[in-house]
């Protein structure tokens, strides 16, 4: 349909009517408008596409587009932009531009025509509206069998390497600039890039045919709206919490911390043996109060006077120096007669009798490498401390009898 | 020695419960608490041997045979929660990382285990390095380091500083991508010693889970895939030819919006099918999907578990996909029941992972 901006007439939309002064805008408006999936809030590209994306994704028929004029409710008809529009209907649009123009330009809704673009703009993210509509045009010229233009295209070119240094953001957002951005909007649009991707993918119409079944499931949260939140800030104490706020919500802990740090905090696991002698040195590294709460508990089963020591150096390193050096005398004593280094001997061991070794080389290590890592000053106290001695028979008793030798000796030691 | 051999016949045809929606093989005397690793054993060996970590302080290991059947060949405890295992690349040994902040080596052979790593907090990854002039032990901790060990020495060979807390890790030599808290993704180069290689913006918005390399063509490693904690995962390339060559696909999500609202599940594991080159995610929705990232489509989606699927992995000759289902953690403690039996289930998935292109 190539009979689009004829005499420099604003481009229109066939749904409502409304004038825009730009036909970015009036495919941004159609999107948000006319295609928008009132389930998902999904924008898609046509009617067609909208129709197709209710069937497959939610089983949802509909009969017509939203928010259009009765007379264009259409949802067979593929428009987008000004492609499409049947002919009769542009010459009837021309026809009355034409007598209007003697009035005040107004055939619909006069009042809202300027504010609303302008709406629309604020409200959208700014990169993607622009680039994804100019992208879907291409895309079609580039390919036009059934298959999801975006997939064809990427699929030659994956293979190639040792390209461009494109490292940082290796997505989308700096290839669309180039082809696709040259109208005006520049926005370096930064946040586009997860949602970009599947989003763009698309052909107009085909929706269904392509990468997309297979975030069938997905389809539906609303990407735009995910990009800014959230994304920015870092470290540890962030709130992971919903994608969009509107449609959707991620299952996880509020707290945006790995499921694993927040299961090894549960009392369950933090309780265990392991801890008593051990997370006393973690208090040092990973601050948590919860921990320190831990060690102490843990302490309690161990002689009174460790527990103070402890005490004494999560408050003064320094201070409990001294006792550390005593504790690591004794320790030393310990340690060396269990073999400082237990991996090279005990393989040659009889498993019974070094079992326990190996084991009590985690604080002799922890000694080695004295003062370098800070960490000693933490482990001394737990090396002194019968708990940890007490944690080791458990290891060993479940050990099995062992591989009948067979299968696994194949190559008998790799060094 | 173990009587369970004779156990092993069941499985896909008799035992279909709900608990078991794809009908595959259980593997019998599974962990009694979430299964946090996963690892087959390598090409090294003809037989296969599944090892598996676990929160209940204790790894696993069965030799898995061609029927489906599965044999406990041992266990040994590591007295505290297991996060990751690893095998050697000969294996004659497994690597088990945990929250002791220790990584020990267990001998296959002696069935010894024996300290050879340790951090100032837990160790969340572990992986064993064959590189034609070394081979150590990585390990990614909590305690924002990430270590290299040669096992016979105290002290680690190499110690790098990571941004944040390492969140999740892979090798495959000369490449090593580690994920971190902070979202921030860091690429190694392993040839001669490990040197950062690149640190990246994450592709993704969300808290980093997992990560997995693969492979082009040839056979030498060029991406990765990383899955973050809002049901994404991004396919990246670390020259990417053309930009548009990364990309990201959405998953684990909840397919209607019951209460309104669409769920969005963490994705927990990643792995690559080792000939196919095409991939599986797991998800804390409790369903398994496997995918074609080149043609970019989804091959296959599994019904939904009862329980979220923590870690899955491929045998070396993808032959056998196993799948861990167990509790992750994802709807905090209050949805934790001990009493829920864990699984691991082992499925034939060679031909469904067969790129559809390729056919």
């Amino acid at each position: 349909m190539g009979r689009k901006k004829k005499k420099q007439s604003k481009p229109w939309c066939w749904y409502c009517n409304r004038e825009f002064d730009d036909e970015k805008i009036l495919i941004q408006h159609q999107k948000a408008k006319h295609f928008k999936c009132h389930i998902c809030h999904k924008k898609l590209y046509t009617g067609p596409g909208l129709s197709i994306h209710c069937m497959q994704v939610h089983k949802e028929t509909i009969d017509k587009v939203p928010n259009s004029l009765p007379n264009r409710s259409n949802v067979d008809i593929e428009i987008y932009g000004m492609e499409g529009i049947p002919a009769a209907d542009l010459k009837e649009h021309e026809r009355q531009k034409q007598n209007s123009k003697g009035e005040s330009s107004d055939e619909d809704e006069p009042a809202s025509k300027r504010p609303k673009p302008e709406g629309l703009l604020g409200n959208a993210p700014p990169g993607i509206p622009v680039a994804m509509p100019q992208m879907n045009q291409m895309m079609p010229q580039m390919i036009s069998h059934g298959m999801p233009p975006g997939m064809h295209h990427m699929m030659h070119t994956m293979g190639h390497m040792g390209g461009p240094p494109f490292m940082h953001h290796p997505g989308m957002p700096h290839m669309m600039p180039p082809h696709m951005m040259m109208q005006g909007q520049p926005g370096p649009p930064k946040p586009l890039f997860p949602s970009a991707v599947p989003s763009s993918s698309p052909g107009a119409a085909i929706v269904g045919a392509d990468f997309k079944p297979i975030s069938s499931g997905a389809t539906i949260s609303a990407p735009p709206t995910t990009n800014t939140p959230g994304g920015n800030v870092d470290l540890s104490k962030i709130n992971t919490i919903a994608a969009t706020g509107a449609s959707s919500k991620i299952l996880h802990p509020i707290e945006d911390v790995s499921l694993e740090e927040i299961r090894a905090r549960h009392p369950k696991y933090s309780k265990g043996s392991w801890q008593k002698n051990d997370e006393r040195g973690s208090s040092s590294s990973s601050a948590h109060a919860s921990e320190l709460s831990i060690a102490v508990s843990a302490a309690q089963q161990a002689a009174v006077a460790n527990q103070q020591q402890v005490a004494a150096i999560q408050a003064k390193a320094q201070e409990a120096q001294h006792q550390h050096m005593a504790m690591m005398g004794r320790m030393a004593a310990a340690a060396s007669a269990a073999h400082a280094f237990p991996v090279r001997v005990s393989a040659g061991h009889p498993l019974t009798v070094v079992a326990g070794a190996p084991v009590m080389a985690g604080p002799s290590m922890g000694m080695l490498r004295g003062p370098l890592i800070g960490g000693p000053l933490m482990r001394p106290p737990h090396l002194g401390m019968p708990p940890g001695m007490i944690q080791m028979p458990p290891g060993m008793m479940y050990g099995h009898p062992m591989f009948p030798a067979g299968p696994m000796i194949m190559q008998p030691r790799f060094r | 020695m173990f009587n369970q051999a004779t156990m092993g016949g069941f499985g896909a045809n008799t035992a279909v419960t709900n608990t078991n929606p794809m009908k595959d093989y259980e593997v019998v005397q599974p962990p009694d608490d979430s299964i946090s690793s996963l690892a087959f054993s390598p090409a090294a060996i003809p037989q296969n041997f599944l090892i598996a970590g676990s929160w209940d302080n204790n790894v696993r290991c069965w030799e898995i045979e061609q029927n489906g059947t599965s044999i406990p060949k041992s266990m040994q405890s590591c007295g505290a929660p297991v996060l990751d295992v690893a095998w050697s690349d000969d294996g004659t040994k497994v690597f088990v990382a945990g929250c002791d902040k220790q990584a020990k080596m267990w001998d296959l052979a002696s069935n010894q285990l024996v300290q050879v790593a340790v951090h100032d907090a837990p160790i969340k990854t572990c992986h064993w390095i064959k590189a034609p002039n070394y081979s150590c032990l990585m390990t990614g901790s909590w305690d924002k380091t990430l270590k290299f060990w040669d096992t016979r020495s105290p002290a680690p060979m190499l110690s790098i500083n990571l941004p944040e807390r390492c969140y999740c890790a892979d090798v495959d030599f000369p490449m090593a991508v580690v994920g971190t808290a902070g979202r921030q993704i860091i690429v190694y180069q392993l040839e001669g010693k490990p040197q950062e290689f690149k640190k990246l913006d994450s592709p993704l918005k969300y808290q980093h889970r997992c990560v997995a390399i693969f492979k082009d063509k040839k056979k030498s490693p060029t991406g990765y895939a990383l899955g973050s904690v809002e049901g994404r995962v991004a396919i990246q390339y670390v020259n990417p030819a053309n930009p548009k060559d990364n990309f990201t696909f959405k998953c684990h999500r909840s397919n209607g919006t019951p209460n309104g609202f669409q769920d969005i599940y963490a994705v927990n594991d990643i792995a690559f099918h080792p000939v196919h080159g095409t991939l599986s995610t797991v998800g804390a929705d409790g369903s398994f999907s496997f995918w074609d990232k080149d043609a970019r489509t989804k091959l296959k989606a599994s019904e939904l578990m009862e329980q979220s699927i923590s870690r899955c992995a491929f045998n070396h000759n993808g032959q056998i996909f196993a799948y861990a289902v167990s509790y992750d953690w994802s709807k905090g403690h209050e949805f934790y029941n001990s009493q829920k039996k864990n699984y691991i289930f082992l499925r034939s998935c060679y031909d469904e992972l067969k790129p559809r292109t390729s056919s």
